[in-house]
């Protein structure tokens, strides 16, 4: 069964004034597992389509659902838990708090969730070390490499359990070494924990790792490839 | 967790944070200050003028405070002098023989109140005596002592041991006079005062008067605040007297009190106006550097009200902080001052004098005031917060999370 569904997703920004297609008729499915790549050139609608299905976005037509759940619509609050709960974000530019350390930016969003302190340490601890920082626990994010930050950024996606993860540029601010080794740890997660990952990329260093590709052009589906 | 971000998040500049703290400080403690120094001011002219002098309540004849005439004495003085041993919430009282008339002496003359007083009550009821500044009271072996001003007494260009006249109407309205003898000076915080009156003993004032009559009972209380409750009882129990509180006889004192109450209400306000632009250009500026931060916490499932909630929060602790700074210096300060005095003389202090204030204050504040001062600051901050913390709520984590 699919994870994520969405029906014919449009987006027009300015409607009234210069109308923009950031997205035309977008219907497409994410099954529990995949480890997905949307490509396509700048304004090709990469970063619209995951900010629709990370309901940070209302499509102008169309709706996505998530494990059966319509999240279009839903009100702002619900949508908010709902994000909470069910997704993870890796941003571009990593945007960890930069007063917490590599632990409390991972064990916040736990703390948000009302988990257990008991869980909370033995999580974030698991997936610190996982991501290979098991050294770098109080360390601040100005006191760690770009690919650290990344690393806890994605540490930080995981901890809340999430259905699966949305990752927008993740690799963009990357050296080779530093992206290649976040790809690693991610694909590891993908693997060993069944955890769903959607990149939108430009990478190659991305789009050779994935295992289904989506190429999108002038906001559509241009093509739809599994290897 | 809420809490630990905030202060943190004040951290992240610590020269910005504390140039604003030092303001909140510096505010504060010269808000407390000016506000003790006026309590203190307050504080005293409300001292001297009950201790010395009105008491906390007074009997009179119903038109003696009008009119002033001899013959406007306190009929049946015994029957009430017997009330007033009977009632335990009075600490003392002392019966006067008030007198308008003229004071000569060989250079020149000048009007003044002769006031007759029970030389031991008086003593026990107000803290008059305590003003003399040379010779003895009253109660010296002279005959006929009269304590004079000292400014008076530089008008009159006499000295202790030195004789004046008093003239004055007598009960039947004929003009009477009797010479007196100088037995001490005294100064008092209010120069005015100290020109117009002088003291003699009452059963010399009343043999020239003709009868042993008293135009005025004043009483000190166990607390100010039964003044009231006393009054009343003495006004049901007699006639043709009236009893009144110190806040019927002296109207300006009680403005003055009350006033000094909500004062540092007044002083706080402008002061905390003045930081609250401070706290909300802080604020605005940390909001718009972390409009990405705050949009990934929207983005990643933080509700609105907790990031609200933290910004107001970081507002509050950011300007408690620089409140207790301010406080405790305050309070160490005077702790200082409050022992030593400030002497405004050189400031012109003595024109105070005038208008019946001491030249040398001691500045108090009242537990009130830092309470007063606390909730203010919170009041401020949080309002000082709110345009910031809608500021990040109208953030759209879509458009900032990319920036």
């Amino acid at each position: 069964m699919a994870i994520i569904t969405t029906h014919n997703l449009s987006k027009v920004y300015n409607p009234d004034t210069i109308p923009v297609h950031a997205l035309r008729d977008v219907s497409l499915e994410f099954e529990e597992g995949e480890f997905t790549t949307v490509r396509g050139p700048s304004g090709s609608g990469k970063t619209t389509l995951l900010n629709m299905i990370g309901g940070l976005d209302i499509p102008t037509e169309g709706f996505v659902e998530i494990d059966g759940t319509r999240i279009t619509g839903m009100k702002d609050r619900e949508l908010i838990n709902f994000r909470l709960n069910n997704i993870g974000f890796v941003f571009q530019a990593y945007n960890l708090i930069p007063v917490f350390t590599a632990y409390e930016n991972v064990s916040f969003i736990m703390l948000l969730q009302k988990r257990e302190k008991s869980e909370m340490k033995e999580r974030a601890e698991e997936l610190l070390t996982a991501m290979g920082l098991s050294k770098k626990f109080d360390s601040r994010p100005k006191q760690l490499s770009g690919g650290e930050q990344q690393r806890v950024a994605v540490a930080r996606a995981l901890a809340s359990r999430p259905k699966f993860i949305l990752a927008d540029e993740p690799t963009a601010n990357l050296d080779t070494d530093s992206a290649m080794n976040l790809l690693d740890m991610m694909e590891k997660m993908n693997k060993e924990e069944n955890v769903t990952f959607i990149f939108s990329t430009h990478d190659q260093r991305v789009i050779d790792r994935a295992r289904r590709v989506i190429t999108m052009v002038d906001g559509a589906i241009f093509k739809d490839e599994r290897k | 967790m809420l809490l630990s971000i905030s202060w943190r998040n004040i951290w992240r500049h610590p020269a910005r944070s504390g140039v604003l703290l030092m303001a909140i400080v510096a505010g504060l403690w010269a808000g407390i200050l000016v506000s003790a120094l006026t309590n203190g001011w307050i504080h005293q002219r409300f001292v001297n003028l009950i201790q010395e002098e009105i008491t906390h309540a007074q009997i009179h004849h119903p038109e003696f405070r009008t009119e002033g005439e001899p013959w406007m004495y306190i009929e049946n003085s015994d029957d009430i002098f017997s009330f007033l041993d009977r009632d335990e919430r009075i600490l003392s009282w002392s019966a006067r023989a008030l007198i308008g008339g003229m004071i000569q002496s060989p250079l020149t003359s000048s009007g003044v109140q002769i006031r007759g007083v029970q030389t031991d009550r008086e003593r026990a009821t107000t803290t008059f005596h305590e003003n003399l500044t040379e010779g003895d009271y009253l109660d010296s072996e002279l005959r006929n002592p009269v304590l004079l001003g000292e400014r008076l007494a530089n008008k009159l260009n006499v000295e202790v041991g030195n004789r004046i006249v008093l003239t004055f109407q007598d009960l039947d309205n004929e003009i009477t006079s009797g010479s007196f003898t100088i037995s001490g000076l005294f100064r008092t915080a209010s120069n005015p005062y100290d020109e117009r009156n002088v003291f003699v003993r009452d059963v010399d004032l009343q043999e020239l008067l003709g009868d042993a009559v008293f135009h005025e009972i004043a009483m000190m209380l166990q607390d100010e605040g039964l003044s009231e409750a006393v009054t009343s009882n003495i006004n049901n129990e007699f006639e043709n007297i009236v009893a009144e509180s110190w806040y019927e006889l002296s109207p300006e004192l009680r403005y003055i009190t009350d006033m000094g109450g909500g004062l540092i209400v007044y002083i706080m306000a402008v002061i905390l106006l003045a930081l609250a632009f401070g706290i909300l250009n802080t604020m605005l500026m940390a909001i718009f550097e972390r409009m990405r931060e705050l949009g990934m916490l929207l983005a990643i499932g933080m509700n609105k009200m907790r990031v609200f909630f933290m910004i107001m929060l970081e507002s509050v602790i950011l300007t408690l902080t620089g409140a207790a700074g301010g406080l405790l210096l305050a309070w160490l300060t005077l702790e200082y001052l409050g022992e030593k005095g400030i002497d405004m003389t050189s400031m012109g202090g003595d024109s105070m004098a005038e208008f019946g204030y001491d030249a040398v204050v001691y500045p108090i504040a009242y537990s009130n005031d830092y309470l007063t001062t606390i909730t203010l600051v919170v009041i401020t901050a949080l309002l000082a917060a709110i345009y910031p913390a809608f500021k990040a709520l109208s953030l759209n984590p879509r458009e900032v999370v990319r920036e």
